[in-house]
């Protein structure tokens, strides 16, 4: 099965361009990544987009997307938001 | 006449918006335009509220007509504006510099109309999950703060997207621009720099004068390094804030060195240091006129357009 990670991983590869071996769970949006806010809202819609199906929509409020500093946290946040939605 | 269901909504005669610009949105302006039939709009930029209730309080001895108030998000007075605007039932919000969603439910609770100035897909989307009336999309040719997407590719986006009506700015000044833009799907425009080439704007002569003079290349973008990119008229100031991006001057310094130009220069007049803040389309502005000859001109400019558009039909 495909992790929350490797999901997360693959739309940033697809969002920044970038080779999968330069982004690891640490890489920093704005330090590594050089993404600006808007590039980063664009990266999270893609998110909501990867994770959302017709029963359920995953939707990231803006006070969590402004907290985003790092894959990690994103990942965290959905696999958060995955369990809540288990139970 | 040329009327769009954006005039019934914001309950305007035109649908043409003055940009709320910082320092010379002031009642002068908002109400010459909102008497001529536009929606005229308060600037805050980074004003205290005093000022703000003060311009709101003039706009309304000029005019019975509805006007608005430009919020600047990077403000550092916004939330007491905020306040301010609802207490003042202020008719129509616009929102610059940023996302406005957290803010967007308490103006919508008080009956206050909000349309957020956009330049992404990413943001449109993300207001739509909000309640907002119309929407403002800007394309990089404007002056200011600008993003990354010029006008012409803009609009269409928007409106294929947007389920609220949109309204083109960015590059605008004439009849031209207007029958362009409704052509694109807009439902009206907003425009800056032309209403700054007016009689009742306060804006320093000399600066004016800059604008009548600008040819087509005469507007350059600073800032890019810091994030928030702003289009101006070429002067000392841009060239000496572009020489030093090159060279990697830390972003604290930049910033410091760009503190209080905007002033210095569109009010105080200093055309060569100050940062004078224009549009690409100022290289078409040719005169200082009343605010009411503005936007007569446009309108019937662009009902003639449109006129002229369906003799191509050949069915005339």
């Amino acid at each position: 099965m495909v992790t929350v990670y490797e999901k997360v991983k693959k739309v940033v590869e697809e969002q920044v361009g970038m080779d999968g071996e330069e982004i690891s769970a640490t890489t920093s949006f704005a330090e590594d990544l050089n993404l600006d806010s808007l590039d980063l809202m664009e990266l999270m819609m893609a998110i909501e987009e990867k994770f959302s199906d017709p029963s359920s929509k995953l939707e990231v409020p803006d006070e969590v997307v402004e907290k985003m500093q790092t894959i990690q946290d994103v990942v965290d946040y959905v696999e958060e938001t995955l369990k809540v939605r288990e139970k | 006449m040329l009327t769009t269901p954006l005039c019934k909504l914001l309950n305007i005669k035109y649908p043409i918006l003055q940009g709320g610009m910082a320092y010379l949105g002031t009642y002068e302006l908002v109400s010459a335009v909102s008497n001529a039939g536009g929606l005229g709009i308060i600037g805050c930029g980074g004003s205290p509220p005093e000022w703000v209730e003060e311009q709101i309080y003039l706009t309304r001895n000029e005019t019975d007509k509805p006007f608005g108030v430009n919020l600047m998000l990077m403000s550092p007075f916004l939330e007491q504006i905020i306040e301010l605007v609802i207490k003042c039932r202020v008719p129509v919000v616009t929102t610059g510099g940023g996302n406005p969603g957290r803010y967007i439910p308490s103006l919508q609770e008080a009956g206050i109309k909000v349309i957020p100035v956009v330049s992404t897909l990413a943001l449109l989307k993300r207001l739509e999950r909000l309640k907002i009336d119309a929407v403002i999309a800007e394309g990089r040719e404007s002056g200011g703060h600008v993003g990354d997407t010029a006008t012409l590719p803009l609009i269409p986006q928007i409106v294929d997207t947007a389920s609220v009506p949109v309204i083109a700015a960015g590059g605008i000044a004439d009849g031209r621009g207007l029958a362009a833009a409704l052509s694109l799907g807009a439902q009206g425009i907003q425009m800056g720099t032309r209403f700054i080439c007016t009689t009742e704007c306060i804006a320093h002569p000399d600066f004016k004068m800059q604008i009548l003079r600008a040819h087509d290349r005469d507007t350059t973008v600073t800032g890019k390094s810091l994030g928030h990119p702003m289009r101006c008229l070429k002067n000392r100031l841009t060239r000496q804030f572009q020489a030093m991006e090159k060279e990697g001057v830390p972003p604290k310094a930049l910033e410091e060195f760009g503190v209080g130009r905007l002033y210095d220069g569109i009010i105080g007049g200093d055309i060569e240091n100050g940062s004078l803040m224009a549009g690409e389309i100022a290289g078409l502005i040719k005169e200082i006129k009343p605010v009411t000859a503005v936007i007569q001109e446009i309108i019937s400019q662009a009902e003639e357009i449109i006129e002229y558009l369906h003799t191509m039909l050949g069915k005339s």
